[in-house]
């Protein structure tokens, strides 16, 4: 395992790369996810079918198209250039945000519309509504569909390879290559891919169990 | 009587809801201080009469007025007006993510703009006032039915309103529950608060009303006080109704 020691920083530079991207896509997934279930719930008809259709498009095909459609064929066409890890987290943003927008949406259905009459007959305005009556609810009711998207999406990061991001997939595979090592190298992505899953799901119980509020847990899943 | 000197009150107002004539042209006021009690069979169209005069659906015709003002023609800050404007709900309706001092605090934060612990001291006095102080820090999930529908009473109550407008409180609750929650609006009444109840507690309304409303098909087909109007209904419908509803108890 004396090769190991040698390629270490380069696993670890994969890893680091494959929670950036995991991040940055759950983190813009999560803006575009929730703006477009507020959109889709309380917005108006057109905006409500653009919303669709970004939804079906992202839904409806392989992440592995998306990646290669955003880093080849968007610069071919518009000539604007970016490089494979800014392709990458721009379509792992939209990608993600698409299913966020499904359990956004569920969670925002699930707060009940008496809730809602009750906050107008105090007489708050919708704004304030939304702050302090639906997204508090929908932020803890969400948390366990939330989770799945979490695992999903790091998950997917593998996918990356077809672009040339340096994840820890890609760099597990260059590796391999160099050492003729394939079976410890994938071994040990493996299992770094398990124990990261693993842990963040410990973590993420923990947190759900701190917030969690009587009569408020609803499965959407 | 006129418009000028009541707290609530509406013209001609009707509501339609696709072909569905809910309300057929009704005229009401009430004063401060004043203890109304509407009665009537379902579907008559009470629960949307309160809805409308609590500002919470608009009238597909008529005029509604708060303090002698015309709150659709003058363009009024509705919101403002629904904070002076109580509501009880036929079910509790509570924030499920808010303990009960939460609940009868989220107004008074963010509509009346106290400070936390300006808020967090009324809102512990109103709970006070329909005993339950000691289950402040509960959420609603871990109260019964009265509990929670007295959380509901607490959160009207607290924003000072000049009315309060209850919606059958007790219609989902059991017989003992019932009294927990009449016992706590008996109080109310006592206090002098201005009050218009849809409900079937005749026992209430007998004691506590100063006027009955018998609403029938989208109207109020009579109204007087209780002993009048429950002993010697004038329509043939309030007495085929109060014959059925006082048998039954």
């Amino acid at each position: 395992m004396e090769f190991l020691l040698y390629y270490l920083p380069f696993i670890v530079e994969g890893f680091i790369t494959t929670l950036m991207m995991t991040f940055i896509g759950l983190a813009g997934g999560f803006i575009l996810g929730i703006l477009s279930a507020l959109g889709d719930v309380y917005g108006g008809k057109t905006l409500k079918a653009i919303i669709n259709v970004y939804v079906e498009f992202f839904r409806g095909s392989p992440l592995i198209i998306q990646l290669l459609f955003f880093y080849f064929t968007v610069p071919a066409v518009t000539g604007f250039k970016w490089d494979a890890f800014t392709a990458g987290a721009i379509t792992l943003m939209l990608n993600s945000g698409a299913y966020q927008k499904g359990y956004f949406k569920g969670a925002i259905e699930a707060v009940f519309k008496d809730q809602l009459i009750a906050a107008k007959s105090l007489g708050m305005t919708f704004r304030q509504t939304l702050l302090h009556v639906i997204l508090p609810q929908v932020f803890r009711i969400v948390i366990p569909a939330w989770t799945n998207e979490y695992v999903s999406l790091g998950l997917s990061t593998s996918a990356l390879i077809v672009i040339g991001v340096r994840e820890l997939t890609n760099v597990s595979k260059t590796i391999a290559a160099q050492t003729f090592k394939p079976l410890e190298v994938y071994l040990i992505a493996g299992l770094i891919y398990f124990a990261w899953i693993y842990i963040s799901l410990k973590v993420i119980d923990y947190i759900y169990d701190k917030v969690k509020i009587p009569g408020l847990e609803v499965s959407l899943t | 009587m006129g418009i000028e000197d009541s707290i609530l009150a509406c013209r001609d107002l009707w509501k339609r809801y696709r072909d569905l004539e809910v309300l057929r042209g009704i005229d009401f006021e009430i004063k401060k201080g004043e203890i109304k009690v509407i009665i009537g069979p379902s579907g008559s169209g009470k629960s949307t009469f309160l809805r409308l005069l609590g500002l919470l659906e608009e009238p597909t015709k008529g005029k509604i007025y708060f303090e002698g003002r015309d709150v659709y023609a003058e363009n009024l800050d509705l919101n403002k007006i629904r904070a002076k404007i109580g509501f009880v709900f036929q079910e509790p309706s509570l924030f499920r993510h808010l303990t009960a001092l939460g609940n009868v605090m989220l107004g008074l934060r963010y509509v009346l703009g106290m400070k936390e612990e300006e808020a967090r001291k009324r809102a512990m006095e109103t709970l006070r006032l329909v005993h339950l102080e000691e289950w402040a820090d509960h959420y609603p999930a871990q109260l019964s039915g009265g509990q929670q529908q007295r959380v509901g009473i607490a959160r009207a109550l607290a924003m000072n309103p000049d009315i309060i407008l209850f919606d059958e409180p007790t219609a989902s609750l059991d017989i003992e529950l019932t009294w927990e929650v009449i016992d706590v609006m008996k109080e109310l009444a006592e206090k002098g608060i201005t009050m218009l109840v849809v409900t079937h507690e005749i026992a209430f309304a007998k004691e506590v009303a100063d006027e009955i409303l018998f609403m029938d098909k989208g109207k109020i087909l009579e109204s007087g006080p209780p002993e009048q109007l429950l002993k010697n209904p004038k329509t043939p419908r309030a007495r085929e109704f109060l014959s059925r509803l006082l048998g039954g108890e």
